[in-house]
């Protein structure tokens, strides 16, 4: 359990047990509440006061399955508010092997000096100059970065949109296979990264100093449990391995909730040509690969490999919210296309869904035709070219609408939406206004609560409650390292018993299924303080206006939940 | 009466000779409900199919329209 705190000013690294006021803390929780501690509310989180975290969640580390997320955090530079934006590769467990719970990045380096943070098998870190790679894509950096440590070693790093400071700059986490292809996408944590002059994290996957499990036996009967009922899911034993998440294009746009044309429509003309079947059967036809693991412990398997006409590499893994936010929301019914988009994302280092948003936003605006796609991907090669549009456009779609002077930005608190049109899907809508991180699908989506009959997605009543319950579960989860996959298979009675015999069993506790929503509650409540702190009102809980005024066709619905019930979101 | 139905995840290994494209066609009595739209079609409840007709998701007891395009699929919480 240890901490590793790194001042960037000085360059300067230590080493240290983990604080008696942080223990019992991992992932979203250890972030979220170090910031709301340690963090000044109302600092410019582009300047050295604001702190980037990284810490795996409780379980990484451990043999347990499918606990490969980090957790990373900070203050936004896109919404401002505190953030927690989280990835799965290979970087989580190999920080959980060196019994490392956190890794603290602080101050900034001289402007324009870039570094290297390396942890090696011993647990040792050192800052290694890193000017050579400056400006350098994630793809190629990895590869110098493979030659450099070897090939067992885990990749965070950033692309030219974090050194730039572009707000919506992701931070990229190589997969098992060595690809800078999974990211911390949302809330522009990579220009954090950026401006502290950090390029990568880079962690010997070969650590053998893991904290100790208490209860060795307990814990490895629970394992037994979590991966029978993983198996046997219909989603994350089926669905999750044949079509990864891209199996949501259709039930969506079948539900018309899918927002399409920047949110003008909740169907997306040709949607059949980009659905998760769709994707599976070009694939397979091209000799790649439907299912595949990219995380380390997987068992889900919800990965692919998407190839090109001659079966040559293009991008892994083509997901929902990527397929959405290039493809439905700017009209765009190519898959090839839209694998395209998803490489230059992670190879320039962006978010592709506040990528995908902010072209959509320039279209609708007038400046090129929904469905082009020569220019979709010219102007996503212009963030990575650095130019004056490139910039405002990795800025997000927020500076997009600024930039044309375009009311019809779908954004809260300057992050986009997710895939849910929040008139079609009013739940999605509470999660959306009321996140404490911005609009964000995973912070509680609602989606499987429609898709499971259990509510209504056009009916007001219970929808709040839902939001409530599904942000408070996912806060508690993302302090795990579980991926959600995983934990939407463990939501039964059996599966959320052997969840809470494995915490129990590793760290020696007694938990009780009371302490599980009392750890989520938690966690928002910091949260929130945070961002009570640095400014924001419940004003600031509100969806844009159009989504209020303008019907969604096929069911030509607005959103109908009262400022007042959404107030009452977080009435813990 | 017949009812145009279009499966997806992977509820259409179940059906040899499936083609997404097409789809399938298949009789029901008049008044059938969507259970029996599911009883016909083999997908027993333990895949926990959803069926949606005309863009809303339709309960286990609910009839299904004359001339209907049912899409079928399986819950997925999130992408």
């Amino acid at each position: 359990m240890k901490f590793i705190r790194v001042n960037m000013n000085e360059q300067t690294i230590n080493i240290a047990d983990v604080p008696p006021e942080y223990m019992g803390l991992g992932g979203r929780g250890l972030t979220s509440i170090m910031i709301n501690a340690e963090v000044p509310p109302k600092c410019d989180p582009l300047g050295p006061e604001n702190k980037l975290i990284f810490a795996p969640g409780l379980l990484s580390g451990t043999p347990l399955v499918n606990t490969s997320r980090i957790s990373i955090g900070a203050k936004s530079p896109l919404t401002g508010t505190i953030k927690e934006s989280n990835a799965g590769g290979t970087v989580a467990a190999a920080l959980g092997h060196l019994g490392i719970t956190a890794v603290v990045i602080e101050g900034q380096a001289p402007d324009g000096e870039l570094s290297f943070l390396r942890i090696d098998a011993n647990g040792d870190a050192s800052l290694v100059p890193a000017q050579a790679y400056k400006g350098m894509r994630t793809y190629a950096l990895v590869e110098k970065i493979f030659e450099l440590y070897g090939e067992k070693t885990a990749v965070l790093c950033i692309g030219p949109a974090g050194e730039y400071r572009l707000t919506a700059a992701s931070i990229q986490t190589s997969d098992i296979d060595g690809r800078p292809c999974r990211a911390a996408g949302r809330g522009g944590l990579g220009a954090v990264m950026g401006v502290k002059g950090l390029k990568a994290l880079i962690v010997d996957q070969g650590g053998k100093s893991a904290d100790t499990i208490a209860d060795p036996e307990t814990f490895k009967e629970a394992n037994k449990v979590i991966v029978k009922v993983i198996k046997a899911h219909p989603m994350a034993g089926q669905v999750m391995p044949a079509l990864g998440t891209a199996g949501l294009v259709a039930p969506v746009n079948s539900m018309g909730a899918f927002p399409s044309y920047n949110a003008r429509k909740g169907v997306l003309e040709g949607w059949e040509k980009i659905s998760g079947e769709a994707m599976a059967k070009l694939i397979q036809e091209r000799g790649g690969n439907t299912t595949h693991v990219g995380c380390a412990q997987c068992i889900v398997h919800c990965s692919n490999e998407f190839v090109d006409k001659e079966g040559k590499y293009v991008t892994s893994s083509l997901e929902y919210e990527t397929i959405w936010a290039t493809g439905g929301m700017t009209g765009i019914d190519d898959l090839d296309t839209i694998a395209r988009l998803d490489y230059l994302c992670d190879d320039i280092g962006v978010d592709t869904m506040s990528t995908g948003v902010a072209v959509a936003v320039a279209m609708d605006a007038g400046y090129k035709e929904f469905g082009d796609s020569a220019a979709a991907i010219e102007m996503v090669e212009e963030i990575g070219k650095g130019t004056e549009f490139g910039k405002i456009l990795g800025n997000g779609p927020a500076a997009v609408g600024k930039h044309f002077n375009h009311e019809r930005v779908p954004v809260v608190k300057g992050q986009s939406i997710a895939a849910y049109d929040p008139r079609a899907m009013l739940g999605n809508g509470v999660t959306f206004a009321t996140s404490p991180m911005g609009a964000d699908h995973t912070a509680g989506n609602v989606v499987g609560e429609y898709l499971e009959q259990k509510l209504d997605p056009l009916n007001a009543e219970g929808q709040v409650e839902a939001s409530r319950n599904l942000q408070v579960g996912t806060a508690a989860m993302d302090c795990t390292g579980l991926c959600f996959m995983a934990y939407v298979a463990l939501t039964t009675p059996e599966g959320g018993g052997a969840l809470l015999k494995a915490i129990n069993a590793k760290f020696g506790t007694q938990l009780g299924p009371e302490d599980v929503p009392a750890l989520g509650m938690r966690v928002l409540k910091a949260e929130r303080e945070f961002n009570k702190k640095a400014g924001f009102t419940s004003q600031d809980d509100r969806l844009p206006k159009f989504f209020y005024e303008e019907p969604l066709p096929p069911h030509n619905a607005v959103f109908t939940i009262s400022d007042e019930e959404i107030d009452r979101t977080f009435d813990f | 009466m017949k009812v145009r139905v279009t499966l997806y995840g992977t509820l259409s290994l179940g059906v040899p000779g499936y083609r997404h494209a097409q789809g399938i066609e298949v009789e029901l009595p008049d008044g059938a409900t969507v259970n029996d739209l599911l009883a016909l079609l083999e997908i027993s409840e333990s895949q926990r199919a959803v069926v949606a007709i005309d863009g809303r998701i339709r309960k286990a007891t609910d009839k299904i329209p004359g001339e209907a395009h049912a899409q079928i699929f399986q819950p997925v919480h999130g992408g």
